[in-house]
C-alpha cells in the first residue's frame, strides 16, 4: 500500500474499498425461505393459540377451586366437587401400563428389523409396523374390549394370585375363591393399557429403528471383525449409539399414551379413587373424562373440563419437549437433525 | 503384582504365533457383477504380505474375503477356498466368530468404540467373544497390547479417557491394540494409514515391523513406498476395463519392485499409471 502511494504520487491516492457483491441468494430462494418460515411460524402460532385458549378458559376454574382442583379426587358437578387428582393418577397408570408393554415389544421389534431380519422381508416388516399406526383408535378399543379383555382377566387373576404381595398387583377381592370374581379384574387400567400399548408401539418402534439403522458401519464392522456375534455387536455398538433414540421414542410414546381417549372410554369403567392398582376394575383418564362428560356439561362444568384438558396439554408438552431435548443431545440424535 | 504380570505376559506370548493363510481360486461377485476371478495366493506365517494395485481392482474385496467380512454385504457371493493352517474357514463346521477372532482386521478409517474408555476399547474383543480374564491378567493384557501397538507410553496415564479423545493416528494404533488383544494369528489391514499424517504413518509402520514376529500380516496399500518398506511379499492386483480383478504377479517384494516379470507390474510400481 505504502509502496503504491509513494510511486504514484502524481495521481490521486488509491483508496481501497470493499467491492459490492451481488445478492447472496436469488429472489426465488428468498421467496422459498419466506414461505417456509411463514408456515413454520404458523405451526407455532396454532400451538400457542391452543395453549392460550385453554389457559384463559381455565382461569375461572382455578379461581373457584384453587389448589383443591389438583388435590380433590372426585368429579361430582352436581355437588360442586371437582378435582383431577384421581383422574391424573389414572391417566399415568394407563400410560405406564401401556409403556411397560410397548417398550420391550418396540425395542425388540426395532432391533429385529434393523439388525436381524433378512433384507427381503425388512421393508415388508417396516410397512406392517407402520400399518399398525394406521389402525383407528376405535378399532384398537374394540379389539381390547372384545378380544383382549376376556384373556387379560385371566392374566390379571394369575398376577394377583402369584404376585399379589406386591402392592401394584393387588386387587380388592379374594383370588383363591372357588368362583373368583371375574368382574373385579375387568375394565381396568391394565386392559386399557394393553390397547393403548398397541397404539404407541408403532411410533416407538419407528423412532428406534431409524436411529439403530444409523449406527456407524465402521463400528459395526469393528465389533464383528473382533469375533463378536451379531447380538454382541448390537449390544456394544447399536444400543449405546441408539440410547437417545430409545429414550426419546419412549417418551414420545408416553406423550401419546397420556392423551389416548377413545380406547380408554370404551374399555374403562369410570372410578375416581386414589389408588395405584392397575389390575383392579375401574379407573379414569383425563381425556376419557372429557369425552365422557362433554355432552351433558353446563357452561361451568365445561370450563372445568377444559381446565383438565389444559393440565394434560401442559404435561404432554413438557414430556415431548424433554424427549426432543434428549434425542437431539445424544450422539444418535445429532445425526437425525 | 509385577510377578503376576510377568507370568501372564510370558504365558500369553507363548501361544502367540502367526498362521499361514492360503487363498485357493477365490472368485467373488456383487450381485451379477464379478469383481474377482480365480485368485490364489499364499500368505506365509510371520511375513507381511502387501496387496497393491489401482482402485477398483478387488484387493479390498479379497482382503475382506480372508476373514469372512465380505458376506456382510447383502448381494456378495464367492467361490473358492481360504485355508488357515490348512483348514477351510468357509467349511460348514467352522464358526464364523471363531474365524474372525483368529483373523483380525484393521480398517481404513480408525473406528474405536467412542463410548468406551481406552482400556475398555483394548479389551472389547475379550468381552465380545466371551473370554473371561482375571483383573491382573486384564491389566497386563492392556499394557502388552498397547505396547505392541506402540501406544502405551502415550496413553498409560489416561486409560480411563474415552477412545474418541485420541488423535487419528493414536486411534488407529488403539484399533491395532484392540485387534492384537484377542491374540489373532493373522492381522488384515485395509489401507490402515490412508487417513493418517506422515508421522502417524511411520509409527504404524514401526508397529507392523514389531508385531510381524507373532502375527501374519496382510496389508492393502495404495502407497508404493509403504509396500516396499513394510512387506516381504507383494501381490499386484489389476482389473482391466470390464473384466474382474485378479493377481497379475506376486512374489518377494524386492523382486516385484526391482525386477518385475510382467510389464504391467513394472508400469504400476514405477508410477506410470494407477
Amino acid at each position: 500500500m505504502t509502496v503504491l502511494l509513494d510511486s504514484d504520487e502524481s495521481t490521486s491516492p488509491v483508496v481501497e474499498q470493499p467491492r459490492t457483491l451481488g445478492p447472496a441468494s436469488p429472489t426465488s430462494d428468498k421467496v422459498f425461505h419466506g414461505v417456509t418460515l411463514a408456515i413454520g411460524i404458523t405451526v407455532l402460532v396454532i400451538m400457542g393459540a391452543i395453549g392460550v385458549f385453554l389457559g384463559l378458559q381455565s382461569i375461572p376454574t382455578f379461581q373457584r377451586y384453587g389448589w383443591g382442583f389438583f388435590t380433590e379426587s372426585q368429579w361430582q358437578p352436581e355437588k360442586d366437587i371437582l378435582g383431577i387428582s384421581a383422574v391424573l393418577l389414572g391417566t399415568f397408570t394407563i400410560a405406564l401400563v401401556a409403556l411397560a408393554i410397548a417398550f420391550p415389544l418396540a425395542l425388540s421389534t426395532a432391533i429385529f428389523i434393523s439388525e436381524f431380519a433378512p433384507t427381503r422381508i425388512r421393508s415388508f416388516l417396516v410397512s406392517m409396523v407402520d400399518l399398525m399406526a394406521a389402525v383407528p383408535s376405535i378399532i384398537w378399543g374394540l379389539w381390547g374390549f372384545f378380544l383382549i379383555q376376556p384373556k387379560a382377566i385371566h392374566i390379571a387373576h394369575w398376577l394377583h394370585t402369584h404376585l399379589g404381595f406386591i402392592p401394584i398387583f393387588q386387587v380388592d377381592t379374594d383370588p383363591d375363591a372357588a368362583i373368583w370374581a371375574q368382574s373385579r379384574y375387568a375394565a381396568s387400567a391394565f386392559v386399557a393399557g394393553i390397547a393403548v400399548a398397541m397404539m404407541v408401539l408403532p411410533m416407538a418402534a419407528a423412532v428406534m429403528r431409524q436411529i439403530f439403522s444409523q449406527a456407524p458401519a465402521g463400528e459395526r464392522e469393528a465389533a464383528l471383525a473382533l469375533g463378536s456375534t451379531r447380538w454382541g455387536m448390537v449390544r456394544t455398538v447399536v444400543l449405546p449409539f441408539g440410547r437417545g433414540g430409545i429414550i426419546g421414542g419412549t417418551m414420545l410414546s408416553l406423550g401419546r399414551a397420556l392423551g389416548e381417549t377413545i380406547a380408554v372410554v370404551l374399555i374403562i369403567s369410570p372410578a375416581f379413587d386414589i389408588k395405584f392398582r392397575p389390575l383392579e376394575v375401574g379407573s379414569e383418564s383425563v381425556s376419557a373424562l372429557i369425552a365422557g362428560r362433554f355432552g351433558e356439561a353446563t357452561s361451568n362444568q365445561l370450563k372445568a373440563l377444559l381446565t383438565a384438558g389444559f393440565v394434560l396439554f401442559v404435561i404432554t408438552l413438557i414430556i415431548n419437549t424433554l424427549a426432543a431435548m434428549i434425542v437431539s443431545r445424544s450422539r444418535s440424535g445429532a445425526l437425525t437433525d | 503384582m509385577t510377578a503376576t504380570i510377568d507370568t501372564s505376559f510370558n504365558q500369553s506370548q507363548g501361544h502367540t504365533s502367526g498362521g499361514t493363510l492360503e487363498a485357493r481360486q477365490v472368485s467373488a461377485w456383487f450381485g451379477s457383477n464379478k469383481v474377482l476371478e480365480q485368485v490364489s495366493l499364499t500368505m506365509p506365517a510371520n511375513t507381511v504380505t502387501a496387496l497393491i494395485g489401482p482402485s477398483g481392482c478387488g484387493k479390498s474385496t479379497f482382503l475382506r474375503i480372508l476373514n469372512r467380512m465380505h458376506e456382510l454385504i447383502g448381494s456378495a457371493q464367492l467361490n473358492g477356498e481360504v485355508l488357515l493352517d490348512g483348514q477351510d474357514i468357509y467349511a460348514s463346521g467352522h464358526r464364523i466368530t471363531e474365524t474372525r477372532k483368529r483373523i483380525g482386521m484393521v480398517f481404513q478409517k480408525p473406528n474405536p468404540f467412542p463410548a468406551m474408555s481406552i482400556a475398555d476399547n483394548v479389551t472389547a474383543g475379550l468381552k465380545l467373544t466371551g473370554t473371561k480374564v482375571s483383573r491382573s491378567e486384564r491389566e497386563a493384557l492392556i499394557e502388552r497390547s498397547l505396547s505392541r501397538a506402540g501406544l502405551w507410553k502415550e496413553v498409560k496415564d489416561r486409560l480411563r479417557e474415552p477412545g474418541a479423545a485420541l488423535s487419528g493416528g493414536q486411534q488407529q494404533r488403539l484399533c491395532i491394540a484392540r485387534s492384537l488383544a484377542v491374540e489373532p494369528e493373522v492381522l488384515l489391514m485395509d489401507e490402515p494409514c490412508s487417513a493418517l499424517d506422515p508421522t502417524s504413518t511411520r509409527r504404524v509402520e514401526e508397529t507392523i515391523h514389531e508385531i510381524r514376529e507373532q502375527v501374519t500380516i496382510v496389508i492393502v496399500t495404495h502407497n508404493m513406498q509403504q509396500a516396499a518398506r513394510v512387506s516381504q511379499q507383494c501381490a499386484f492386483f489389476l482389473a482391466e476395463l470390464g473384466t474382474p480383478g485378479g493377481i497379475v504377479e506376486s512374489g518377494a517384494t524386492e523382486q516385484i519392485f526391482n525386477d518385475p516379470r510382467d510389464p504391467r507390474t513394472a508400469d504400476y510400481v514405477n508410477g506410470r499409471f494407477g
